[in-house]
């Protein structure tokens, strides 16, 4: 590298920060809590449409095969 | 809060991740028991029918040559309703069936692909050339539905349809041949 060229490990933005292990680990603790709700939620939305489609729409239009 | 150890994570999100596979197969079971109890309490299964005819021929002779097409009712009362779907028509143009019986709609086509659905009933099926096409079901309210063709099949697409006049016992009369026909309305 020439001398005039600055290094990256200059730059604070290209630098990893201090981690607070303890800090990663309460927020590891609740984050994943969270995640499991929020997916919850939109999957017993899914469920909850389909199954008022197939009851309320599908099995009144009578029999087929 | 006490900070865990890394195994421990690792443990806990093995643990969310097989909850999560769970659940999800829960779900699966769920809807596979809703159509294998529907299919097998109800009668309601995809329709299913792997029946050769030659579309070059079938309106010369056999079951959908012209005198045959349109409702029919057997001895035991069971509606069967044979349909030429071709471009851009269905012959007939007016089906007559009876409410709350059973009804078997068989089609054919000479030209190309055509599909059919009846509005407000599950009936809806494709009609591919050189197959016929059969439904069985059962109409539960009476009135005029309409049946268009639902696959693209050509410039006069749009103007194919049918009506479905779905009759009560006192409407349904079959003739002494055992045909019926639309009422005029």
């Amino acid at each position: 590298m020439h001398s005039d060229q600055p290094s990256a490990a200059d730059d604070p933005a290209e630098v990893a920060d201090d981690v607070d292990e303890a800090a990663l680990a309460r927020v590891m603790h609740t984050v994943p809590l969270g995640a499991a709700v929020l997916a919850g939620s939109m999957v017993a939305l899914v469920v909850i449409g389909y199954l008022l489609i197939y009851l309320l729409i599908f099995i009144p239009r009578g029999t087929i095969g | 809060m006490t900070e865990l150890h890394p195994e421990m994570h690792e443990r806990r999100i093995l643990g969310t991740e097989l909850s999560w596979a769970f659940g999800v197969g829960v779900l699966i079971a769920l809807s596979l028991g809703i159509i294998v109890v529907t299919a097998l309490t109800m009668g309601i299964n995809p329709p299913s029918n792997v029946e050769r005819i030659d579309p070059k021929t079938l309106h010369l002779s056999g079951e959908f040559a012209e005198q045959n097409l349109g409702t029919s009712v057997g001895p035991d009362g069971h509606a069967t309703v044979r349909i030429i779907a071709t471009q851009f028509m269905f012959v007939p143009r007016c089906i007559a069936v009876p409410r709350g019986r059973g009804v078997t709609l068989r089609l054919a086509t000479p030209d190309v692909i055509h599909g059919i659905l009846i509005t407000g009933t599950n009936v809806n099926t494709m009609v591919v050339p050189g197959y016929v096409a059969q439904v069985h079901t059962e109409f539960t309210r009476d009135g005029d539905l309409l049946m268009p063709c639902h696959e693209y099949c050509g410039i006069g697409h749009s103007e194919m349809w049918a009506t479905v006049q779905v009759m009560t016992d006192n409407q349904f009369k079959p003739g002494a041949d055992g045909r019926v026909s639309c009422a005029q309305r």
